[in-house]
C-alpha cells in the first residue's frame, strides 16, 4: 500500500472494527471510484499467543485453552487436541464416547453454520436473517448446554473419552428440536431461492473456480462450493464417521450463493448424522477399560513423539501438529486453523469487484478472526 | 496413492537431499530434507505426486541440539497422505528458500514463522510481521530461550 496513488484513487481502511467483519482485522482497500484495485489484510489485533501458552500448560489444562481458539467451534478444537494426545498415548475411546463426541460435534457444526448464514445475511443488509437463524441456533445451544453444562466453552472432552454421559431425556428433547430445524432450513432455502434482492447480491459474486481455490489452499464450504468433494470426515475418517451414512455436499457455481447453499445442505446432512447416532448409540463405558485414563485423570506424562491430526471443522480442515518430549507439557503445538488460509485468499478474490461486494464476499467466507489470529 | 510408493519415489529422485524417510502409518510419512533443496523437493511433490495442498509451515526450536527446524505439512486434495517434511537449520543463522513460488498459501505461514522464530525465508515476496506488532520483531517469542513470557508480552496492551 506504500506506492503512490494515481489521481482519483484513494485508500479506505475497513476495520479493525467494522460491522461487516466477523472479528477485528484491517482490510486496506485501494479504490478507483468504487472498484477495488488492491487489497491488503493486517492481522494481529486479537493475537492471544495460544501456541506459546499451550507450551506452558499441562495437557489437561490445554483442553481449556484450545476452547478459546475459536469460541464457535470449541468442541471441534478440543477433538483435534484430544485426538492428537490420544494418538501419542496410544489409546482409543470406547464406542459410546465416540458416538457422544460425534453428536456434540455435529451439533457444533449446525450452530456454527446457522450463525454463519445469519451473519452473512446481516452483512448484505438482510438483517432479519440474523434473527431467524439465531432463534434456531439457541435451541441447538440448549441441547449442547444440556450435555456439557456450558453454551460456548465446554472443556468436555477428556483423554480417552468424555466427561459425562448424555443426560436422561436427551434423545426425547433432541428429536423434536431437529425436526423443527429441518422445517426452518427448508424455509431458509426457499427464501434464498425466491428473494430477488438476495439473489442479485449473491449469484455470480465472488466466483472461485476449483483450480483457483485449490491453488489458494482453501478448504471447507468455500472449496466444496466450487465442486471439490474434500471433507476430512470422508478422506481420513476419525471417530465413527466410517460407519455413518452421509454425503459430502458440493455445489458447482463457486459464488456467494453456492457457499451459503453448501452450508444449508450441510446442516441437513448433520441432522441426518445426528438421527443415525441417536438410534445407533451403544451402551457401555465412557473411558477405555484397563487404562489409567478416566474422568479424574491426574497429571500425566505423554510418551515422546510427534503427530499431525486433522479433523473437519465447520470452516474446513483443522489440523494440529503436536510434539511431545515425554514431559507433562507439549513441547510444541502448531494449530493449523481453517480460516487462516481462507482469509489469506480474500484479497485476490475481491480485486476487481466493487466495495459493496466486499462485504458479501468476506461474509460468505464465514470467518472467525479469533482462530486466524490464535 | 500408496504411502510407500511416495517415499520410494521421493528418495529415488533426491537420494542426497532426503534423509531419514519413514512411513508412520498408511496416511502419514515423514522425512528430513536438505535446506538447500526444500523448494525443489516441494516443486517435485506438487508436479509429480499430487501433493497440491500445503497444510502448514511451522517452526520448532530444538534448543538442546542448537537447531531450528522448519516443518512443512504437505497434503493433497485427492489422497489422504500427509507428508511431514523437515529442514534443520543452524540456530545462529537460520535461512531457507521460500516456497511461496510453489504453494501460494505459504505466504502467511512463512511470515508467521519468521516473526515467531526468526527464520529468514529468502525470496519471500513480503517478509514482514503478520500477527505481532512491529516493535516485537527480533524477540522471537516462540523460541525456547525467550524470557518475556508471560510478563512482558502484554506490554502493548497497556
Amino acid at each position: 500500500m506504500e506506492e503512490k496513488l494515481e489521481p482519483n484513487e484513494m485508500i479506505i481502511h475497513l476495520g479493525p472494527q467494522h460491522p461487516m467483519q466477523p472479528g477485528p482485522f484491517r482490510l486496506n482497500l485501494r479504490l478507483r471510484g468504487e472498484t477495488v484495485l488492491g487489497a491488503e489484510i493486517e492481522l494481529g489485533f486479537i493475537h492471544k499467543g495460544i501456541e506459546k501458552i499451550l507450551e506452558n500448560k499441562t495437557y489437561l489444562q490445554g483442553i481449556t485453552i484450545v476452547d478459546r481458539i475459536c469460541y464457535l467451534v470449541a468442541l471441534v478444537n478440543e477433538e483435534c487436541f484430544v485426538g492428537c494426545t490420544e494418538k501419542l498415548l496410544g489409546i482409543e475411546p470406547p464406542a459410546r464416547a465416540k458416538y457422544i463426541r460425534v453428536i456434540l460435534e455435529e451439533l457444533t457444526r449446525i450452530q456454527s453454520h446457522l450463525l454463519g448464514i445469519g451473519e452473512f445475511g446481516e452483512f448484505i443488509g438482510f438483517v432479519s436473517m440474523f434473527m431467524y437463524t439465531i432463534r434456531e441456533r439457541e435451541e441447538i445451544l440448549s441441547l449442547i448446554d444440556m450435555v456439557t453444562g456450558a453454551r460456548v466453552t465446554h472443556s468436555y472432552l477428556k483423554f480417552g473419552g468424555v466427561r459425562d454421559d448424555l443426560p436422561a431425556g436427551f434423545k426425547e428433547k433432541a428429536i423434536p428440536t431437529l425436526n423443527k430445524l429441518k422445517k426452518a432450513v427448508d424455509d431458509f432455502d426457499q427464501m434464498f431461492h425466491t428473494d430477488r434482492i438476495y439473489r442479485e447480491r449473491t449469484v455470480g459474486v465472488g466466483v472461485l473456480t476449483a483450480d483457483v481455490a485449490k491453488s489458494l489452499g482453501v478448504s471447507g464450504p468455500v472449496l466444496r462450493a466450487t465442486g471439490v468433494p474434500f471433507d476430512i470426515r470422508k478422506n481420513e475418517p476419525y471417530l465413527v464417521y466410517e460407519d455413518l451414512d452421509f454425503k459430502v455436499c458440493t455445489e458447482t457455481a463457486g459464488d456467494c450463493f453456492a457457499r451459503v447453499q453448501v452450508r444449508l445442505n450441510e446442516i441437513r446432512e448433520s441432522i441426518y448424522i445426528l438421527e443415525q447416532c441417536l438410534d445407533q448409540i451403544p451402551n457401555g463405558p465412557l473411558f477405555p477399560e484397563n487404562t489409567p485414563y478416566g474422568r479424574r485423570t491426574p497429571v500425566m506424562r505423554v510418551p515422546a513423539g510427534e503427530v499431525f491430526h486433522r479433523v473437519e471443522d465447520p470452516r474446513g480442515e483443522m489440523g494440529m501438529y503436536m510434539i511431545s518430549d515425554g514431559s507433562d507439557k507439549p513441547y510444541r503445538l502448531k494449530v493449523r486453523g481453517p480460516y487462516y488460509p481462507t482469509l489469506q485468499a480474500l484479497p485476490p478474490l475481491i480485486i476487481g469487484t466493487t466495495v459493496a461486494d466486499v462485504a458479501a464476499i468476506s461474509g460468505s467466507m464465514d470467518g472467525c478472526t479469533s482462530e486466524a489470529d490464535r | 496413492m500408496d504411502v510407500r510408493k511416495i517415499i520410494e519415489s521421493l528418495t529415488g529422485t533426491f537420494p542426497e537431499a532426503i534423509s531419514e524417510a519413514m512411513v508412520e502409518s498408511e496416511i502419514r510419512a515423514r522425512a528430513y530434507v536438505d535446506k538447500e533443496k526444500a523448494r525443489e523437493v516441494c516443486q517435485y511433490l506438487k508436479d509429480s505426486l499430487q501433493f497440491d495442498h500445503l497444510c502448514s509451515v511451522c517452526g520448532v526450536d530444538y534448543i538442546k541440539r542448537n537447531e531450528l527446524e522448519v516443518v512443512y505439512h504437505i497434503a493433497s486434495y485427492d489422497h489422504p497422505v500427509v507428508l511431514t517434511l523437515k529442514a534443520a537449520l543452524p540456530r545462529d543463522n537460520p535461512e531457507i528458500e521460500s516456497v511461496v513460488s510453489v504453494y501460494w498459501n505459504a505466504n502467511w505461514y512463512e511470515r508467521e514463522t519468521y516473526e515467531l522464530f526468526g527464520i529468514l525465508f529468502k525470496n519471500h515476496p513480503n517478509l514482514k510481521p503478520l500477527v505481532l506488532p512491529d516493535d516485537m520483531l527480533g524477540e522471537w517469542p516462540l523460541r525456547k530461550d525467550y524470557k518475556g513470557f508471560p510478563n512482558t508480552t502484554a506490554k502493548n496492551l497497556v
